[in-house]
């Protein structure tokens, strides 16, 4: 299959984007357990580097974060900034791995999401905002698992949008 | 091996400069910067409507799973509606008077709240956004007349301050907000400045009350909005009640906890006044 060129790839990712920040918004702070709730944007952000490797990764992340951000009541650029390290970390850690099982991305964006909390409230206690206390392990935990649910639907809709899913072939032949 | 090298130093260039733009508009938003506050109405006002259909759509999926989470908590909330009902049913004629007397509480209360400022009431229509922001969603904006900046109450008391506005939706930063800071005022006329802790904690109000002072309030001693000069709030609007009390860091003055009057994990609806910040 010939890869989708880069305008395909951007506006593909931007409708991704738009309607996963929409449920986001609008549906999933409504499904929680113990009062904490999925972060979909951060499975963006994974999904991200799982798919499009480092680079691009982080920048798709960075879009991510930046316009979650612009909705949320918290310091502008805090999840731009963890989202963007985290794609940028699991896309280094998924060039260095072979996709031979299905799980293995599901399993990183479970595993990245947990970091992801917890650089998330780090980072925010460093610009001033306090997030660091117990509650962030639960809340990491959480997160977590609800993601875990959630990846095996997100991940593929970034493969789709990146167009990594029609070069996946291409790019094991390279190595 | 030289081509992914040369990725890999790209990769690390992208990175930097990301990392780079993210400081930048950290920065930004802490001093304030009209583009930052700009752009969060705009995305406000586009994601609004569209937040309205995902939760009218999501209605019966999350009924459904509140149904499954919360199972435990309705069967013991039911067992306890069920054993209040008997209570009630058996003290009929001194609810009547417990009844007149919450109205009449109910409007001294509203006379020393609102007074002149004119109310606005909303529903509440979605919870935080996110696991770490303290704020909630109203179903009433700008065309209700809401401004950012407006405090937001209950019966109870202060639940917190309007601090972003589209048409028909506005968010809330509640009391427990970190970044939310009150002043406050005793009954024996000391002020301070209470500052919510987060999701669940109590508010800290710092005092200039000497550790062993005599004029130390005492426990569930009530506090109220100071409404002094350019106060973001009217005043007289409960806020917290003394909990206890704690050595300030340094040890020369004492710190106030209090408990927030509200509970702002369980709202429904919430009044707006309509009274723009001085």
């Amino acid at each position: 299959m010939t890869p989708a060129g880069p305008a395909i790839v951007a506006v593909r990712t931007s409708f991704v984007l738009a309607v996963i920040l929409t449920i986001q918004l609008g549906i999933v702070p409504r499904i929680a357990i113990f009062g904490v709730h999925g972060d979909l944007m951060l499975l963006v952000a994974v999904a991200a580097g799982v798919a499009a490797g480092p680079d691009r990764g982080a920048t798709i992340a960075f879009a991510s974060g930046l316009a979650y951000d612009l909705n949320l009541h918290m310091p502008f650029g805090l999840s731009a900034l963890t989202y963007a390290l985290v794609a940028y970390g699991v896309g280094l850690l998924q060039h260095s791995v072979l996709r031979a099982a299905w799980w293995i991305p599901v399993a990183t964006a479970a595993v990245a999401s947990v970091v992801g909390v917890i650089l998330y409230g780090v980072l925010g206690t460093v610009v001033g905002e306090d997030l660091v206390s117990l509650s962030l392990l639960k809340i990491a935990l959480i997160v977590g698992f609800l993601n875990l649910i959630a990846a095996p639907v997100v991940v593929p809709a970034l493969q789709w949008a990146t167009g990594s899913a029609d070069g996946a072939r291409t790019r094991a032949v390279y190595r | 091996m030289a081509l992914s090298r040369r990725t890999g130093g790209r990769s690390r260039i992208t990175l930097a400069l990301l990392v780079l733009t993210s400081l930048a508009a950290l920065t930004l938003d802490s001093r304030d910067a009209g583009i930052v506050r700009g752009a969060r109405n705009t995305a406000g006002a586009v994601f609004s409507p569209l937040k309205g259909v995902g939760e009218a759509v999501s209605e019966p999926f999350t009924n459904a799973w509140h149904g499954i989470t919360d199972y435990g908590d309705v069967r013991g909330e039911n067992d306890r509606l069920r054993e209040r009902i008997a209570e009630l049913e058996g003290q009929e004629v001194l609810n009547a008077d417990a009844a007149q007397q919450l109205e009449e509480l109910t409007a001294q209360l509203d006379l020393a709240w609102i007074g002149a400022i004119e109310p606005v009431r909303a529903r509440v229509v979605a919870g935080p956004a996110s696991n770490f922001a303290e704020t909630i969603e109203i179903g009433k904006g700008s065309s209700h007349g809401i401004k950012v900046g407006m405090a937001v109450v209950n019966g109870a008391g202060l639940v917190g301050k309007v601090v972003q506005v589209s048409d028909h939706r506005s968010t809330v930063q509640l009391i427990t907000d970190p970044g939310f800071a009150v002043g406050i005022r005793l009954p024996n006329g000391l002020t301070g400045t209470a500052r919510g802790q987060g999701r669940g904690k109590e508010l800290i109000v710092d005092t200039n009350l000497a550790p062993d002072g005599d004029d130390t309030p005492k426990v569930d001693t009530a506090m109220v909005t100071s409404g002094i000069d350019r106060s973001a709030f009217p005043a007289d609007i409960p806020v917290a009640r003394v909990k206890t009390t704690r050595e300030a860091s340094g040890g020369l003055t004492v710190d106030l906890v209090v408990r927030p009057m509200a509970d702002t994990e369980r709202l429904a609806f919430v009044t707006v006044l309509l009274q723009e910040p001085g």
